[in-house]
């Protein structure tokens, strides 16, 4: 079936390198329009809502991010101390410095076990590594089991948003695809589209040999897993297959049982605007008896993949604070434009931009840090109080100049801009000389006349563009106003002399 | 190399780069504010059994909230006509049962032809109707029921079939969540190998925003808090 106007398709976008045309076709797809402003409007007001039942939620905030900086500040301690404690409860810890190795690990324990089928549930960290193509190719069938992952699964398609990764389909592309994959009657009754699922995954859970989940905290005290959800696919996961393996990324350690109550209200009221979500399961290593319900065997993989790299400075550190939420997707007016999907990576939005550069390399991203107006949304909402436009800036000038300390390999800027750098030097010294800048600005008057048009400057006549490509970059979209016929200064010294 | 040396490798490598990082972003800590020590949140002062009316009525209100359903009876008696009544409207044929004895006793003043499984395999579990445990502790302010593992075995009798019934004693039920984590973390029994919260029935939002209840979970979820009157002394 054709719908001209539904497109919400992923697979036309490219790689984060190519966000400019990402951005520009998701700004002509009307459908992804409307499913964002669903988005922004229900969970903006439930946010709301879920926020205002809490006493002093700023100083929760406070709270978490510094159990998250003492965390980051003693990592090693704390991750041996996490695994010491979930070994000694019955789980195996495996160590894996990036993707690949995460994905050695977990097919060698299918293999050993000939596990050939697996259900999932809703991991970041998995698709962040691509664990699924990676079971594919050593032919494990894996079923997602979240509705929404399933659904994009079906679609063979990227998730687009953190928490609610099938957001940018519709209702009824939902309904088509499933009378296409599992033969469904037609219908535009979510209550139904859900009990089909819930039918066509109960037997996926009846058949799996072994189940692959997340993990939302692990905490060192006591080498529990915790992971969130509201469906019950997760429980299914954990419980009902002999082998459950957790892929769980270093920073998702924290120090303390007790925590865990800072992050339970934080995380449901910024993540889908809930007081708590359906369930909570804690999961601490196996059962004691064979008697006992659940897995006889628990695996839990500490993945690195990058992770440690941004300990080396205060700002990239921040990147490790965030519980994947997704508010600063919700409240950011760049992702409310464009979706998940035109940021080209696992991780959209603000947090996507600042922290895919740093997992993929930043030469690989370097336009997702300027897919931002720095309007500082993100930083309001964030629940750990990541101040990411500063990582935007941050992870800017490591662009023109070079990484910041730390012990990065990359020595020198991605891109030197020669012109642009010799150009904001000028500007530097002219501006900081008060004749200079007088002369500029007599000048700019003279020279305005040729390029205003309308009162405007830049994208309505484009001569900007035309006479001064460089310049152009800066007009093609936005117009300035033409310098005033009389500056403060003049204005001031004029006021002055008639007194 | 064997997958133990390679897992020893890993290991030692990653936390030796996490040293590494973050003794080079020693220089740099200065100018930015210096991560603060985390104090442990203040212990609540309620441990006493929290056993009066506003706790028990607040937990019925956040249960209703999120669509859980809450009937709050004298003693067991009544508790047992509450589960008779949900059997028999369900039309309950099978039912998954923990092995709580609390559990034990209700079903014995029921009357009813359903089948009673108790450690259902995998297919039978798949057709029950109902699955009825109890609970160790819940939370007041969010309608939450907590269930510990080496109490009970609840984990899929309280999640496979559509319906789930649930029984508390009104003295387990605290204010807050904070202190049920104490309680679960210094049990006598130790830390369960698996705590379920449950919090209403099961959900999904992941069509256009659209709430849909019960979607992998029970699709009901019943409580029955049983609050004895003090015995005259």
């Amino acid at each position: 079936m054709n719908h001209p106007t539904e497109t919400a398709d992923s697979t036309v976008y490219g790689p984060p390198n190519a966000f400019d045309q990402n951005a520009l076709k998701a700004l002509g797809d009307e459908q992804l329009h409307s499913a964002l402003q669903n988005l922004v409007v229900t969970f903006g007001e439930r946010r709301e809502a879920a926020i205002s039942s809490v006493e002093d939620w700023e100083g929760l905030r406070d709270e978490a991010r510094a159990i998250k900086d003492e965390t980051l500040a003693h990592l090693d301690r704390y991750l041996k101390e996490f695994a010491n404690n979930a070994e000694r409860a019955g789980a195996r810890i495996h160590w894996a410095r990036d993707g690949h190795e995460v994905s050695r690990i977990i097919i060698r324990l299918l293999r050993e076990r000939n596990a050939k089928r697996v259900v999932k549930s809703k991991s970041m960290a998995t698709e962040e590594i691509h664990l699924n193509a990676a079971l594919e190719a050593a032919a494990i069938e894996t079923v997602e089991t979240d509705l929404g992952e399933w659904i994009i699964q079906l679609a063979h398609e990227t998730p687009s948003h953190i928490v609610v990764p099938a957001i940018h389909k519709s209702k009824k592309q939902i309904a088509d695809l499933f009378v296409e994959k599992i033969g469904i009657e037609p219908t535009d009754d979510v209550a139904k589209l859900t009990s089909a699922a819930r039918r066509v995954l109960r037997q996926r859970f009846a058949e799996a040999d072994a189940g692959i989940s997340g993990v939302n905290f692990g905490v060192a005290e006591t080498g529990t897993i915790l992971i969130l959800e509201n469906e019950g696919n997760i429980r299914l996961t954990t419980s009902l297959p002999k082998i459950h393996i957790a892929v769980m990324g270093i920073e998702k350690v924290i120090p303390r049982f007790a925590d865990l109550d800072v992050f339970l209200k934080l995380l449901p009221r910024s993540g889908t605007g809930q007081q708590l979500t359906a369930y909570q399961s804690l999961i601490t290593g196996t059962k004691k008896r064979p008697e006992d319900e659940g897995p006889e065997e628990l695996h839990i993989v500490l993945m690195d993949n990058g992770r440690s790299r941004m300990l080396a400075h205060p700002v990239t550190r921040q990147s490790l604070a965030c519980i994947r939420c997704g508010a600063c997707l919700n409240a950011c007016p760049v992702y409310q434009q464009i979706g998940g999907h035109a940021y080209g990576s696992v991780y959209p939005g603000p947090i996507g931009a600042v922290i895919t550069p740093q997992l993929i390399g930043i030469s690989k991203a370097t336009q997702l840090p300027y897919a931002s107006s720095l309007c500082g949304a993100c930083r309001e909402v964030c629940p750990v109080k990541i101040d990411i436009p500063a990582l935007l800036l941050h992870l800017r000038s490591e662009i023109v100049e070079g990484p910041v300390g730390g012990l990065s390999e990359q020595r020198g800027p991605v891109k030197k801009k020669f012109a642009e750098h010799l150009a904001f030097r000028l500007y530097v010294f002219a501006w900081s000389r008060p004749m200079l800048y007088e002369w500029g600005a007599r000048g700019g008057r003279l020279f305005q006349r040729l390029v205003v048009t309308q009162g405007r400057i830049g994208k309505v006549s484009g001569l900007i563009a035309r006479i001064a490509p460089p310049f152009g970059a800066w007009t093609a979209w936005r117009d300035a106003p033409p310098i005033a016929p009389r500056t403060f200064r003049e204005q001031w010294r004029e006021s002055s002399r008639i007194k | 190399m064997t997958e133990t040396e390679h897992s020893t490798e890993a290991r030692q490598e990653i936390l030796s780069s996490i040293r590494e990082h973050l003794a080079a972003s020693k220089r740099f800590d200065g100018q930015a504010v210096q991560p603060q020590t985390a104090q442990p949140r203040a212990k609540s002062n309620s441990a006493q059994g929290d056993r009066n009316e506003t706790v028990i009525e607040r937990f019925r209100q956040a249960l209703e909230a999120v669509s859980g359903h809450c009937s709050i009876v004298r003693n067991i008696d009544e508790a047992a006509r509450a589960v008779q009544q949900i059997v028999d409207q369900r039309n309950a044929q099978r039912i998954a049962i923990s092995d709580s004895t609390l559990v034990h006793e209700i079903l014995r003043r029921l009357k009813t032809e359903a089948v009673f499984l108790a450690a259902p395999n995998q297919s039978d579990l798949f057709d029950c109707d109902m699955g009825i445990t109890t609970a160790q502790w819940a939370i007041a302010e969010t309608g939450t029921l907590v269930l510990e593992s080496e109490r009970e075995r609840h984990r899929l009798a309280s999640l496979v079939p559509p319906v789930h019934v649930a029984i508390i004693e009104a003295n387990r039920i605290r204010q807050r969540m904070a202190e049920v984590l104490e309680l679960i973390k210094s049990s006598d029994a130790g830390l369960s190998r698996t705590v379920t919260f449950i919090t209403g029935p099961s959900r999904t939002s992941d069509i256009e925003l659209t709430l849909a209840i019960g979607v992998h979970g029970p699709g009901e979820l019943h409580v029955i808090v049983i609050d004895e009157p003090a015995q005259p002394a």
